[in-house]
């Protein structure tokens, strides 16, 4: 094989890079992907919540491809080197938004706002509160909700399914305003559409997360309903946690066991006719002959794909560790 | 978590605080889960028998996200020096909580034992001076089991049988968690899932030389079992796995290619039937597309496993230059 053949890593040197950390210095990282119609106001009110605390904060604007930041913002970074603004080039989405973010801000906490009013400025308060109290991510809880029943029920039914999966209990993981050590920000496997499950993305990986209700902003209550294709896509967003969570490191468990049941089902129905055949009835022109091989056939390529799964996760083990030190004695 | 180096800066104070007891020679890693009331018996246990022991050790007592007070008894019991305690962020496993362990240990010789006092420390000197003798594992084999015999002793005897079978590693009893390991073998194996048992085939794949050794073994005084009989299917499951890492792990389009057979043959079989038909019985009866079809059915399956065993192939290609990948060899003298 020729050198070039060869694929290499790149090294890693994003954490090397990365301007010096500022211990006390409070990020908060505002994803413009979605709406953002009171960002100026977002910015102000809840810049006046930080003024009041003791440590610097700085803001990083992160615009989707879609979204252009207002004139007045600009002005703003222009003037104030604590505001920062970045802007893709073309639609990313929020996952990508944030892991921007996360790699361009400097503060060893790192605060996540959506560019509306979802709660009420003053909740920042008691997210940075119960980080000092130990927790690694603090998530905002909207209570008392003032959305219409609607939103309420599809909030809830999400809840309901994500919940069969995590240890903890999480009642709004939608809610976008979060507080984090920057180590829980740089470690979240972040990517595709994961944004959405980051409270369980953090527990998962070893860290104390907390909910935290923050009163919700009337802005927040307006009723959403989405495309049939949103939905759709929640769901498979859903179906891939799952799998994440249940079969990353044994990705034959899932693929093995739907596999099997292809191939009981296959052996079966061939063992039958086999009967059948041996008894005298002609099974040339019935197409269950076909069935039973396409069942066994199914089975034989799921089996296949958990084992590519397996080879993968094994030569990656060395490099991966499923555990978290969280104190040492 | 893709990088341990990020877990292990943290250690690096707490590491120099207890540098001045000098590099240890042999680490015992206890796993510890919801093992409040055994911790302290288990520290005092070790530490009665290693007492004679010449050489410095350590014992790193890993709680595995216990919800109950194991990481209090794990931080009363640190304020020895010889002991050290990791507590993890969440519930990982044994497998997991074990590799802690081993990341975190500093000797030559590491010793892993069950944090639930079933196994017996007094056993560690014997294992440890049976792998001076030139191995690379010394497992333990649990003389008279006090568990339950349906729940834990058949599945555990039959789990065995097939390990044994399948990997032709010629080890009694591979779910005794009461196992000496040289360092060097430690770094050429990569525990995840739930490994744990298959450490005699993995450690085999690699080359290792392993032997095995009676231990005593005792039924648990505090806590509870935290196994059950539903981890069997999954064991059969993991096997399959196990038999593809260690036989084809550096060759799977072997591994593939063999499997391809069958569907081959089977491709082969109905295709007969299609041109013995064809010649008998004349066109309008071989019209029935039932066997022409089964057959290219199979013959698709064997396809898209070669296709798979390239898959698996490009993959291995994109990680290799592991020096893990190289098996160990020793000095003949």
């Amino acid at each position: 094989m020729s050198a070039q053949g060869i694929l290499m890593e790149p090294t890693s040197s994003t954490s090397n890079a990365r301007a010096a950390l500022n211990p006390g210095l409070i990020s908060v990282i505002v994803p413009v992907v979605e709406r953002a119609d009171a960002l100026v106001a977002v910015y102000h009110a809840f810049a006046r919540e930080l003024e009041a605390r003791p440590e610097a904060y700085e803001f990083i604007f992160i615009f989707d491809g879609r979204f252009t930041p207002p004139a007045e913002l600009v002005t703003l970074a222009r003037e104030n080197e604590a505001v920062r603004l970045l802007r893709f080039a073309r639609s990313f989405g929020e996952t990508a938004a944030l892991r921007l973010g996360i790699e361009k801000s400097r503060g060893d906490l790192v605060i996540t706002l959506p560019a509306y009013f979802q709660v009420q400025p003053e909740g920042i308060r008691l997210l940075l509160e119960a980080v000092s109290g130990g927790a690694d991510m603090v998530v905002a809880s909207r209570s008392p909700r003032l959305d219409s029943w609607l939103n309420r029920l599809q909030s809830r039914a999400f809840h309901r399914i994500v919940g069969g999966v995590s240890e903890q209990r999480f009642h709004d993981m939608a809610c976008g305003v979060r507080a984090m050590r920057r180590s829980v920000a740089e470690a979240l496997p972040l990517y595709g559409d994961l944004h959405r499950f980051i409270p369980a993305l953090a527990l998962r990986e070893g860290f104390r997360v907390e909910e935290v209700s923050v009163p919700q902003h009337p802005d927040d209550a307006r009723t959403r309903l989405y495309r049939p294709g949103v939905y759709l896509r929640r769901l498979l967003d859903i179906g891939t946690f799952f799998f994440l969570a249940k079969f990353t490191e044994k990705p034959l468990r899932f693929f093995g066991l739907v596999g099997s049941l292809f191939l009981g089902a296959g052996t079966l129905l061939s063992l039958v006719l086999l009967v059948q055949r041996i008894v005298g009835q002609g099974i040339a022109n019935r197409p269950a002959l076909l069935l039973a091989v396409l069942l066994l056939a199914l089975g034989v390529q799921l089996m296949g794909l958990g084992l590519v799964g397996e080879i993968i996760v094994h030569l990656r083990a060395p490099h991966r560790r499923a555990y978290r030190v969280r104190e040492r004695a | 978590m893709d990088c341990p180096d990020l877990v292990n800066q943290t250690s690096v104070s707490s590491a120099s605080a207890k540098a001045n007891t000098g590099v240890p020679t042999l680490s015992v890693v206890a796993p510890l889960y919801n093992e409040a009331e055994n911790v302290r018996p288990l520290v005092e246990w070790i530490l009665q028998a290693l007492e004679s022991y010449v050489g410095t050790f350590e014992v790193i007592l890993v709680d595995d996200g216990s919800r109950d007070g194991t990481w209090n008894e794990v931080r009363a019991a640190a304020i020895d020096p010889r002991i050290r305690g990791l507590r993890l962020g969440a519930n990982v496993g044994q497998t997991a909580a074990m590799m802690a362990g081993f990341d975190n240990s500093r000797g030559e010789v590491i010793v892993s034992l069950d944090g639930d006092l079933q196994n017996d420390p007094r056993d560690i000197p014997a294992l440890v001076s049976k792998l001076s003798e030139g191995y690379d594992l010394v497992c333990g084999w649990r003389q008279s089991r006090k568990d339950k015999l349906l729940l834990r002793k058949v599945p555990s005897w039959l789990a065995n049988r097939l390990i044994r079978g399948l990997t032709g590693v010629p080890i009694t009893d591979n779910g005794c968690s009461l196992k000496a390991y040289r360092r060097d073998l430690l770094r050429r194996i990569s525990l995840y899932a739930e490994q744990h048992r298959f450490i005699p085939a993995l450690s085999a794949s690699v080359g290792a030389r392993i032997t095995e050794m009676p231990v005593r073994h005792h039924a648990r005084r505090f806590g509870e079992s935290k196994y059950g009989i539903s981890r069997t299917l999954k064991v059969l499951v993991d096997l399959i796995t196990l038999k593809m890492i260690t036989t084809f792990r550096s060759r799977p389009l072997l591994g593939f290619g063999l499997a391809a057979i069958p569907a081959l043959a089977v491709a082969l079989v109905f295709g007969g039937f299609w041109l013995f038909s064809l010649t008998h019985f004349g066109p309008e009866k071989a019209a029935a597309l039932i066997f022409p079809g089964a057959g290219l059915l199979a013959l698709e399956v064997a396809f898209y496993l070669f296709m798979l065993g390239l898959v698996a192939e490009v993959a291995l290609n994109s990680e290799r230059g592991d020096a893990n990948d190289i098996p160990n060899a020793w000095e003949v003298r």
